[in-house]
């Protein structure tokens, strides 16, 4: 099998105007094989500990990045407030659920609920859609690249909520004490049985999605995605499209966002900021537009990332994030460059 | 008859707009000093989000999508006056001095030199010299900006020395112009040598005394510095333009590509300026004017009255541009249509590249003069960026009255806004404010034609 | 009033009372009335500028109404929704080809057959009446063998010809066609007018934008000519070509 990209860079070097023309399925074959083996070699080298908890953290990143999926490569909603949704589910978990005696701590006090997980959950998911709903009603009318700005609206205005309603979130402060999963007398206290019940949370999440996206609503919502007045003039109420996929979407980011909170066992503000959104759409974009498989491989790609950066020598350990923040954004840039649809994408921008 | 949705939304802003201004007067009313207080903090922070709404629309109103890189331009602007005059804060110390960052500047200066030279010169000169001849001066006027931009920015210590012969060079360059074009109205018939001899001569004269005078005066060191930092910011923007951008506007199918794109310089950039200074605030030296004028009970920095003065300069300043020379009515021209504008011969590349320039120029001016009003840190730039943004949607998209209008708006609402909240809503405000605004009024202020 | 057959209210698909659309100062549609008849062809046509896209968009909910009421099908609307139109029976295609440009062929077709409820739809997968269903109208334009292509990798004949098999999957009474001869070779453009006379033939009303008169000639019973936003004349088609201001509005101008 030959490399189709090398190739193509040399004649893309010669005439830029030329579009390029990738043969997709290699293309794909190489991304899979490279991303997948990576992180085999990487599970292998660094033994099972290190496995698990790269796993959790990748099985949130994914649950989120699937969500998004629907939203941006499905619908065609470039929207970048979604670690809003992410952050009202581990909001709504920690203040639920936390049994921490917050008036010795002679800081913010908030009342001690003292929820198990498994009543959380559920709330956590309804708030992010209830949520949702006022912000898809708002959001409606917007399109294109004033969408992009109301999100990133959204996103700052969750951030503002979380930091400064502090009889509620306890501001800079954060949440202590978040309740880990417990069935009967049964605690999910391992890193493996969490990361079961976060591998079975993305394994609903990813049915969940498959199942919308091949029945006829998702159809619909590609054809929204293409043209909404063309849809429209054929029957279609595009606004309650958008807004149920917007609602589903939120609601499963709320789910990561519980099980977030439940598994670091502490939330603060600090998580929830814009640049992680940012960084979450190019997850999604990096993986591929409108394909479930691509949000996986993106998320994938992105964990890895990060840990691969800490091997690095020139790069000192604090700034493993931001080294990572650098390459996606070049590989934003190469992207939208050469493949707006992202690696393994059924959708160009 | 409200059986009309518009109808509906009519009667609803009316409402809206009555309940904020009934507020705002009762407000004035209970303690005018206050109000008076607030409206100078409104309109100083105006001034900046009016900066960069002005670059923001100068660029979509030519080539119509959102260059997000601007929120990196202002940070950029803001921590190369960190990085030249860092050293008056921390006590006569480097922040940071990189060899990687000075070469990473001196390149791009050479690349966007070396594509001036081309453009402006390559066309004209071929027919009298060699190709080859052409590239290797080309290359080596362009490697020695390059070279020259490079130690400029490894010396800070001397820039006020490096910098001198610069501005001079440039000073005698607008003399000779300048006196070229007067002259000429004057004595129309005059001896073209004789003419053309006296005013180099005044002209050097003239740029020798001002690079004198540069070198030798107390406060040059920063104001070379902010000169300085808006010119990299505003090439790296134009090097962006040339390189990037116009690949993708070649094959985007829709303006959300090279938002995307602009998106992932402005996720890098700001990551390499938390990797090289840090993500700690920093503040910046002192400027001229930092004691308070007292008027009535109300205080305002002379510096904030400087940058309210900027944002009106730089206004005026694009107003004429767009509006007095070609250049202007080219830019309007490939605003309008760039097609029909590349037929009849207008360089758009050139010309959107200078846009570009002027653009990043203006964010970066922001960028440092709201780092010199309260202290600089690396979320500065999306921060600046989403008010940026936000001002010249509320104002009206691509419309440059809208611009100023909409920055000056969106501060003065900002700041009324957290008389009863607390201080730290503000950026809540802003986005209701947008969302309010896009709702009602989804063209803006001020909607262009 | 219009020189159009009058037998009873009930005769006509589609009417407009004194409808207007303004773009800025320029008036597109300027009170504008006009019937359909039922059944048959009826052609719209005039110079460049006459507002007969606008009219189209008009009747469609495409563009909001400034004024006037349409009548589709017997029922008055002030406001026309576009998602509503199929509902009293009209559909249309496109002057500029609006396709679903990244989804297959097949899909742009399945868009719209399936449910309009939005909970019911998503559970409902590809029924197999929707299959034959499909199957029958890309058979029907030709496009069977490309189904499974995108439909921004058609050429713009074929464009032209799944746009119309898009528009021929919405069972309803009154199709609008925006210029669908425009742009095509002779060979797709007699295609395109036997998949039209095959929908008349089914006794349905068709409505067609079209720059060529000896199309118009040839295909429509009835014509409406419009002239800067205005009604020019209306009726039959052999009257109405060769009454004198309809020839000086052609070959005058």
């Amino acid at each position: 099998m030959e490399l189709p990209i090398i190739g193509d860079i040399i004649r893309l070097s010669r005439d830029p105007k030329d579009s390029l023309r990738l043969s997709r399925s290699n293309l794909e074959f190489w991304v899979n094989l490279l991303i997948i083996s990576w992180a085999v070699a990487f599970a292998i080298w660094q033994g099972v500990g290190f496995a698990i908890t790269v796993g959790t953290v990748f099985a949130i990143w994914a649950i989120l990045s699937v969500s998004l999926n629907l939203v941006v490569g499905f619908t065609g909603l470039l929207s970048v407030a979604h670690i809003g949704f992410f952050g009202i589910g581990a909001y709504a978990m920690a203040i639920l659920t936390s049994d921490a005696a917050y008036e010795q701590l002679r800081t913010e006090a908030i009342p001690t609920l003292g929820w198990p997980f498994f009543a959380a959950l559920p709330v956590s998911v309804g708030v992010a859609g209830l949520v949702a709903v006022v912000v898809g009603i708002a959001f409606n009318r917007f399109r294109d690249d004033i969408y992009v700005l109301v999100s990133f609206g959204f996103a700052v205005i969750a951030f503002n909520v979380f930091l400064n309603w502090r009889s509620l979130t306890r501001g800079a402060f954060g949440i202590h004490e978040i309740e880990r999963p417990a069935i009967g007398g049964w605690v999910f206290d391992g890193e493996l049985e969490f990361l079961a019940l976060v591998l079975v949370s993305l394994a609903v999440v990813i049915l969940i999605a498959w199942f919308l996206m091949t029945s006829s609503f998702g159809r619909v919502l590609t054809a929204i995605r293409e043209d909404e007045q063309a849809t429209e003039v054929f029957g279609y109420q595009v606004t309650h499209y958008k807004l149920a996929i917007w609602v589903i979407s939120a609601m499963m980011a709320g789910l990561a966002g519980g099980l977030f909170g439940s598994w670091t066992t502490f939330v603060d503000p600090n998580s929830f900021v814009l640049m992680e959104s940012i960084l979450l759409v190019s997850i999604v974009i990096l993986g591929g537009l409108a394909t479930i498989w691509g949000s996986l491989l993106g998320a994938m790609a992105f964990v890895l990332l990060e840990e691969g950066m800490r091997f690095l020598p020139f790069l000192p350990s604090e700034f493993v994030g931001q080294g990572r923040q650098v390459v996606l954004g070049i590989l934003l840039v190469v992207l939208m460059l050469f493949r707006p649809q992202g690696l393994v994408g059924r959708y160009k921008l | 008859m409200l059986s009309n949705f518009s109808d509906r939304r009519k009667l609803l802003a009316v409402v809206l707009i009555t309940v904020v201004t009934a507020y705002i007067g009762w407000k004035i009313g209970q303690s005018p000093n206050q109000a008076l207080q607030f409206a100078f903090n409104g309109l100083s922070v105006g001034a900046i989000y009016a900066l960069l709404a002005m670059g923001f629309t100068i660029v979509y109103s030519t080539v119509w999508f959102f260059d997000l890189y601007y929120g990196a331009a202002a940070a950029l602007g803001a921590y190369g006056v960190f990085y030249l005059r860092g050293q008056e804060v921390l006590g006569g110390q480097h922040a940071v001095n990189s060899p990687y960052v000075n070469g990473v500047f001196a390149l791009v200066i050479a690349g966007v030199v070396a594509w001036a030279l081309h453009a402006a010169f390559y066309r004209r000169l071929r027919s009298r010299f060699h190709p080859t001849a052409l590239r290797v001066g080309g290359g080596m006027l362009s490697g020695a900006a390059g070279v020259y931009t490079g130690l400029v920015l490894a010396y800070p210590d001397h820039i006020h020395i490096a910098l001198s012969p610069l501005v001079g060079v440039l000073v005698a360059l607008a003399a000779i112009w300048a006196l070229q074009r007067g002259c000429r109205r004057i004595w129309r018939d005059a001896e073209h040598r004789a003419l053309l001899i006296t005013s180099a001569g005044a002209a050097a004269t003239v740029g020798a005394y001002c690079g004198f005078l540069i070198a030798n005066a107390p406060g040059a060191k920063l104001y070379l510095s902010w000169a300085l930092s808006c010119l990299l910011a505003g090439a790296v923007g134009l090097a962006l333009y040339r390189g990037l951008y116009v690949y993708m506007r070649q094959r985007a199918r829709s303006p959300l590509v090279m938002l995307v794109a602009s998106l992932g310089i402005l996720l890098a950039i700001t990551a390499f300026i938390v990797i090289i200074f840090q993500s700690t605030p920093h503040p910046l030296p002192e400027p001229f004017g930092n004691e308070p004028w007292a008027i009535g009970e109300a205080t305002i920095k002379g510096f904030n009255v400087f940058t309210i003065g900027m944002a009106i300069a730089g206004f005026v300043g694009l107003l004429l541009l767009l509006k007095k020379t070609r250049f202007g009515r080219m830019v309007r021209a490939i605003g309008d249509d760039e097609e029909v504008s590349k037929v009849v011969g207008i360089n758009t590349t050139v010309i959107i590249a200078i846009v570009f320039f002027i653009g990043a120029a203006f964010a970066a001016l922001a960028g440092l003069l709201s780092g010199h009003d309260t202290a600089i840190q690396p979320r500065l730039g999306l921060l600046l960026l989403l008010k940026g943004w936000i001002a010249s949607v509320v104002g009206g998209i691509g419309n440059l009255y809208g611009a100023i209008v909409g920055g000056f708006v969106l501060g003065m609402i900002e700041q009324f806004g957290i008389w009863d909240l607390a201080g730290e809503w503000k950026d809540v405000i802003s986005f209701v404010v947008l969302i309010l605004f896009l709702s009602f009024w989804p063209l803006g202020l001020l909607p262009k034609r | 009033m219009t020189t159009a057959p009058t037998d009873s209210g009930d005769s006509y698909a589609l009417e407009t009372v004194e409808i207007s659309k303004l773009f800025g100062a320029v008036k597109a549609v300027d009170e504008l009335t006009i019937s359909i008849p039922r059944k048959g062809m009826t052609s719209i046509v005039g110079p460049n500028g006459s507002g007969k896209s606008t009219l189209v968009n008009l009747l469609s909910g495409t563009l909001p109404l400034d004024g006037g009421i349409v009548i589709i099908d017997g029922v008055g609307l002030k406001v026309v929704k576009a998602h509503e139109t199929p509902d009293h029976g009209l559909t249309r295609t496109f002057q500029e080809v609006r396709l679903f440009d990244q989804i297959t062929v097949w899909d742009n077709i399945m868009v719209v057959l399936t449910s309009r409820k939005l909970f019911p739809a998503m559970l409902e997968r590809t029924q197999s009446s929707h299959r034959e269903k499909a199957q029958a109208i890309l058979e029907n334009v030709g496009m069977w063998d490309k189904r499974r292509a995108l439909a921004m990798d058609l050429s713009y004949g074929q464009r032209k010809l799944l746009e119309i098999g898009r528009a021929m999957a919405l069972d309803v009474d009154t199709y609008l066609f925006d210029e669908p001869f425009a742009g095509l070779f002779p060979q797709m453009l007699e295609r395109v007018k036997e998949i039209m006379k095959g929908m008349r033939d089914e006794g349905r009303t068709i409505v067609f934008i079209s720059h060529i008169m000896d199309i118009v000639r040839e295909m429509s019973d009835h014509i409406i000519v419009l002239d800067s936003g205005k009604l020019l004349t209306a009726g039959e088609v052999e009257g109405v070509l060769n009454r004198e201001e309809v020839i000086e509005a052609y070959l005058g101008a």
